[in-house]
């Protein structure tokens, strides 16, 4: 018989063969696609489709960083995406605090503005913001110029660009989080009591004072979970690294694993598989800590 | 209402510290969205005469959308992309998973973690793993799966590549339904169900007459929300398929993407991408009234 009311406590003295049949043919559903990138990653002789390993090995990990460009890829992933998640954690800190303690007349008018703002498609944006970028980046190559001099430009500007540079892309992956991140930090701020910080006050601390002591160790749990969303999220992108780099250095995994794939006659399913499991595990990692954060997140989001 | 100079010094504070989040939204969002929209009046273009030179062009690109087949097509397709995976595959197997999950059940951690799982892929891993499932004729992995249970294979992402891309974004957002909707079952008072089953109602009356009304507002929401967030994925299908063949999962941000970076068409790019905007925009809209915010 279907039961698809809450549970009934108490009354489950048979174990419920339906319930576990389809959470079974759900988690299979969920959990095959992920066996071939694990297998194929230690089978010396990998094929497309799923199979069993005759020969075990690490070989495609090792050449992963050895022979390929792997550890650069890494390198350039863990540091835009770390950067951009830090950069977010900062101003996310920040704003959602003003946006909590404020009654200013533009709270809400900007709280329901960057709610619409996380419903634009990224792919809309692009073309105008390769645009900016690529404007902003042509002063700041002409200043770099003129100012230091020709010969260590290209170097530069390979650390700050705007277009296939790290700062650009840093600086673009943390605004597109950034309305997410504003909201869970109000969120947060508004369940802290206001107490402490007016304890603070009496005691006549500044408000940097106020922030640093006060504010920033209770914030920590709020800031551990905008980060993470924002670090899976930015790990994830695959489309802003597409438009906005070029050079092999600057890479990131999604695009070194976007080329690997596309050396058509001579795919090495064992050397794709070892990449996309590299590029994998830190997502995974995040988002499992990110899991008790995901409830109250979206219960929040739908509270208001 | 007077306020001290205190409180206005505080109101500036606070002003000041979220402004840069305030700078950055507006360059990287605010800003090119505008862009987009005064593109989508211009001939502008990659390479060519109008690279250097573009013109005002009005709302010829409009026009031309009006005729473009193609572009027809990546609204269908998106349409069917949205309401296959977001509005009735996700929803369908996160809800029944939500469900199952809140009974006394062995292994619930278990299962709920892997159901999780693909939501950690990022896209263009989900993209090669899926791949591996349904490419290369009878050697897929679906196919060798299919042939087991007596079934005829076939070359999955030729034959049904539309089906294809809802199958596995569907398979990417289970997730997100089913934590929604946990969340959404568990506002529901326990006392409900009681006096029903009290008043002698079966399983199926109380889910139809108490669980789905009162889930109505999360169910709402998650629908809006998912739309829109469906309406933005780029990364799986272009992994997946690039938009072929001849189209067939050609979602208006592979479109866009193609007008603009293959076609080099940015003008007629940008009228495209206005669409995809104003599009997103009603939803979000909807969704923000749907909220209720208390801000």
């Amino acid at each position: 018989m279907t039961d698809f009311a809450a549970d009934k406590p108490g009354k489950s003295r048979r174990p419920d063969l339906m319930a576990y049949a389809t959470l079974s043919l759900i988690s299979a559903f969920c959990a095959i696609p992920f066996f071939w990138v694990l297998l194929a990653s230690l089978d010396g002789n990998a094929q497309l489709f799923l199979s069993w390993p005759r020969e075990w090995t690490l070989n495609n990990y090792v050449r992963v960083f050895a022979e390929e460009d792997g550890a650069r890829w890494v390198f350039n992933s863990l540091f835009v995406v770390g950067g951009a998640t830090l950069l977010v954690m900062v101003l996310a800190g920040l704003g959602g605090y003003a946006l909590s303690r404020t009654r200013a007349w533009w709270k809400q008018p900007f709280l329901y503005a960057i709610l619409l703002i996380r419903v634009l498609p990224p792919t809309a944006l692009v073309v105008p913001l390769y645009k900016i970028l690529l404007t902003l980046n042509n002063i700041e190559g002409n200043l770099v110029r003129t100012v230091i001099g020709g010969e260590h430009a290209r170097a530069i500007m390979r650390w700050i660009g705007f277009i296939d540079g790290y700062l650009g892309l840093i600086l673009v992956l943390a605004t597109m989080q950034l309305p997410l991140a504003l909201w869970i930090m109000k969120t947060f701020f508004d369940g802290l009591p206001r107490d402490y910080e007016e304890a603070a006050v009496m005691d006549g601390a500044t408000m940097v004072q106020r922030i640093r002591r006060v504010l920033i160790p209770l914030a920590l749990p709020g800031l551990a979970a905008a980060g993470l969303f924002a670090f899976i999220s930015a790990w994830g992108d695959f489309l802003l690294p597409l438009i906005l780099l070029s050079s092999p250095e600057l890479q990131t995994l999604p695009l070194g694993l976007f080329r690997a794939f596309l050396r058509v006659n001579t795919i090495d399913y064992g050397f794709l598989a070892a990449l996309a499991f590299i590029y994998l595990i830190p997502a995974v990692i995040a988002f499992g800590f990110a899991r008790r954060f995901l409830v109250q997140t979206f219960s929040g989001g739908v509270k208001g | 209402m007077v306020r001290s100079t205190y409180e206005k010094r505080v109101a500036r504070q606070l002003l000041l510290i979220l402004s840069p989040s305030l700078a950055l939204l507006l360059a990287f969002v605010i800003y090119p969205a505008v862009y987009s929209v005064y593109l989508s009046f211009t001939n502008e273009a990659l390479t060519g005469a109008a690279a250097l030179n573009p013109r005002f062009v009005g709302l010829r690109n409009y026009s031309r959308l009006l005729n473009d087949a193609k572009f027809w097509n990546s609204l269908f397709v998106t349409f069917v992309f949205v309401i296959g995976s977001a509005i009735i595959g996700q929803f369908v197997l996160g809800l029944i998973s939500a469900v199952m999950l809140r009974r006394h059940l062995a292994f619930k951690q278990l299962f709920s973690s892997i159901i999780l799982l693909p939501n950690a892929a990022p896209e263009v891993v989900a993209g090669f793993m899926w791949i591996s499932m349904l490419a290369g004729g009878e050697n897929a992995t679906l196919s060798r799966i299919v042939m087991f249970f007596g079934m005829t294979p076939t070359d999955w992402l030729q034959t049904f590549p539309l089906t294809m891309i809802v199958v596995v974004n569907t398979w990417r957002g289970i997730a997100t339904a089913m934590i929604l909707l946990t969340a959404g079952l568990s506002t529901i008072p326990q006392e409900v169900y009681e006096a029903a089953r009290m008043d002698g109602a079966n399983p199926s009356q109380i889910f139809r007459r108490i669980t789905l009304p009162l889930m109505m507002p999360t169910i709402l929401l998650y629908m809006l929300i998912s739309a829109v967030s469906t309406i933005a994925v780029f990364g799986l299908v272009y992994a997946l398929t690039r938009g072929g063949p001849g189209g067939a999962t050609e979602v208006i941000s592979i479109y866009i993407y193609n007008q603009s970076f293959t076609a080099f068409q940015l003008g007629y790019g940008a009228a495209v991408a206005v669409v995809a905007l104003v599009i997103s925009l009603i939803l979000g809209i909807a969704y923000v009234r749907a909220m209720k915010v208390q801000v």
